[in-house]
């Protein structure tokens, strides 16, 4: 398994530092979970790894691949996909069709042979249709598949936003706020689904999210942001412990 | 339970490939081919004067020249009010040769199918071109950029000798297995091959559009930031969008150069590139038979207009020409009014029918 490191990235914005050199280790096959307040810099952080923006200063490895300068295109399909905190669904298609548009890179047709739809076409086509329909199936989305997504309620799209990652067949998922917004049993099925991601298909997950609850129970490995820069790291009990943190989040005595 | 292939009655699929089929019952298909077979069929039976031939005719190429326009604005979502350059560089591709090498040179006349095709590359490669700042540019910026195109095609054949400054330079008489094409067949002729091109370009964008070489392109229109995310590249898509619009738009050129037997700068103008966009919005932006609605829906109220001005005309005095002034009117009465209530285009009333008739009689 290929490990996803982030050594000394910082990203500035004019004369503002939206992450100064930040140090993280991404475990592969953990649940690794980025928290912090509002405007630590978590999203920044997920935005620089998938390649929609790129670091000031400092690396991003994976494995033995820089994606300091990566574009999201050529992240996307070296494994590592994303799931965007604001949905960024195409929302005039349907569920199919957007997961379909996840399988782009593995369908191996050539525009020709699109043109006359020949047999090739239809195979690669139907193969990757079973594909898309494991993912269906894994993320139970059965009865909304033929549902233009802008029509869906807004839990559902969060998990087809979900599954749309998915479908890329990604080796590290990065997770942006999931269940934002969501109520309990929705937030309880987001869970449910982001450790079976981790457990049965042994995709690495990096987790950006508010609810601490939910961080705290479900993370092997937590980072903590403020302003910009790593005030904590470890596992869960450990951060639960740390001062630095519990200031940031509670404040001064 | 055997599965009813006429009529739809349930889903009944037991593979995925299954799925895929463009007519789901035979019914579908059946009335597919007999219309298709209706329209090869109807000069046998009636013969309309040269005036309405003309009319067909440039429908079709209309609507050759829109299945590549609403390939570009409708399904890519990329404005382009440079449409009538793309098709007029189809077009002086084949005046070229005839400027070359002589009007009625064995090449022009005998090999056209070739330089038709030869047209649709020339389209496809000034269309990539064209498209080139769509790797930066994005919405109207990217407009204004085929506006440009516009505006640097009309003057620059305006100013070369090679064209003759925009003025008529003619096509000769093609020749067919039945040897030349003579006066009284010419239109006939190329209404049906025209009609050839518009069912295979129609069939073969309806492939594109089940394959990703088509979803990328709505991709792109829906949130390039997420097709970036899919791995594909936004910009390179759209440049490749541009490319085929402009092959598909360069066939339409040919077309009409050979049609009218000659190409002149007027039929290539800002006028003719917005009368384009209009066809694709009346016709339905992003569906697939919009490019086939628009072209007839004004084509035939250009007619109308025409016939009212004459009608009209006897009332007023002799001097006015009432059809110069009410073309512009009503055209752009119609545009705004199928913005306003219709913006979907007649394609939709075409859903809203289907939909209706599917069910009939019931309800539910």
């Amino acid at each position: 398994m290929t490990s996803l490191s982030i050594s000394e990235v910082t990203l500035t914005f004019g004369g503002l530092n939206a992450l100064t050199a930040v140090d993280m280790e991404i475990e592969p096959g953990l649940i690794t979970s980025v928290i912090g307040p509002n405007g630590a810099g978590k999203t920044s952080l997920l935005n620089c790894i998938s390649g929609f923006y790129h670091p000031t200063r400092g690396n991003i490895t994976y494995g033995d691949r820089s994606l300091t300068n990566a574009s999201p295109h050529s992240v996307s399909i070296l494994g590592i996909a994303r799931a965007f905190q604001n949905l960024e669904l195409f929302s005039g298609m349907t569920v199919l069709d957007n997961l379909l548009l996840a399988r782009h890179k593995n369908l191996s047709y050539s525009f020709f042979q699109a043109l006359f739809f020949s047999g090739k076409t239809s195979r690669v086509e139907a193969q990757n249709r079973a594909y898309v329909e494991d993912v269906i199936d894994f993320m139970e989305l059965e009865p909304y598949r033929k549902h233009t997504v802008g029509s869906l309620a807004y839990g559902i799209q969060k998990r087809v936003e979900v599954a749309r990652a998915l479908t890329l067949g990604p080796e590290v998922l990065l997770l942006d706020e999931p269940m934002a917004g969501m109520n309990i049993e929705e937030k309880e099925d987001m869970v449910r689904f982001v450790l079976d991601i981790q457990k049965e298909r042994g995709t690495t997950v990096v987790l950006v999210e508010h609810d601490l609850g939910v961080v705290m129970d479900i993370s092997d490995q937590i980072y903590v942001l403020d302003f910009g820069e790593v005030i904590g790291a470890g596992k869960p009990e450990e951060v639960a412990r740390n001062p630095k943190v519990i200031e940031a989040y509670i404040g001064e005595e | 339970m055997a599965a009813n292939r006429w009529l739809a009655t349930g889903n009944y699929f037991t593979s995925y490939q299954e799925e895929q089929r463009i007519f789901f019952t035979h019914l579908d298909r059946s009335v597919f081919m007999v219309f298709i077979a209706l329209l090869f069929l109807w000069p046998y039976f009636f013969t309309l004067s040269n005036k309405y031939m003309l009319v067909i005719d440039n429908i079709l190429i209309a609507m050759v020249a829109i299945l590549g326009l609403n390939l570009v604005t409708g399904f890519a979502g990329l404005i382009s009010i440079g449409h009538a350059a793309f098709v007029g560089v189809g077009a002086y591709t084949v005046a070229s040769f005839a400027r070359v090498l002589g009007d009625s040179h064995v090449v022009v006349t005998h090999f056209w199918p070739l330089l038709i095709l030869l047209a649709g590359c020339t389209g496809a490669v000034f269309g990539a071109i064209v498209g080139l700042p769509a790797l930066r540019l994005k919405h109207l910026y990217l407009a204004i950029a085929t506006l440009s195109f516009q505006m640097i095609f009309t003057w620059t054949i305006n100013f070369m000798r090679f064209f003759d400054q925009g003025q008529t330079i003619s096509v000769g008489r093609v020749f067919w297995f039945f040897g030349k094409v003579a006066r009284k067949q010419h239109y006939l002729f190329w209404y049906y091959v025209a009609l050839i091109l518009v069912i295979g370009i129609g069939l073969m964008i309806r492939n594109l559009m089940r394959t990703k070489y088509g979803r990328c392109l709505v991709a792109v229109r829906d949130n390039d930031r997420a097709a970036d995310a899919m791995g594909m590249h936004p910009g390179l898509t759209k440049v490749y969008a541009f490319a085929v619009g402009g092959f598909i738009a360069g066939v339409a050129g040919a077309l009409h150069a050979y049609l009218y037997r000659g190409v002149g700068i007027e039929s290539f103008s800002l006028h003719e590139s917005i009368t384009y966009l209009a066809m694709a919005i009346v016709g339905g932006l992003g569906t697939l038979h919009g490019a086939f609605w628009g072209p007839v829906a004004i084509k035939m109220l250009d007619l109308q207009v025409e016939h009212l001005a004459e009608v009209a005309g006897e009332m007023l005095p002799a001097n006015m020409n009432l059809a110069t002034a009410l073309r512009p009117l009503t055209f752009g009465l119609v545009i705004v009014l199928f913005l306003m209530f219709e913006p979907r285009g007649i394609a939709n009333w075409w859903r809203i029918v289907r939909s209706y008739t599917k069910l009939w009689p019931f309800r539910y």
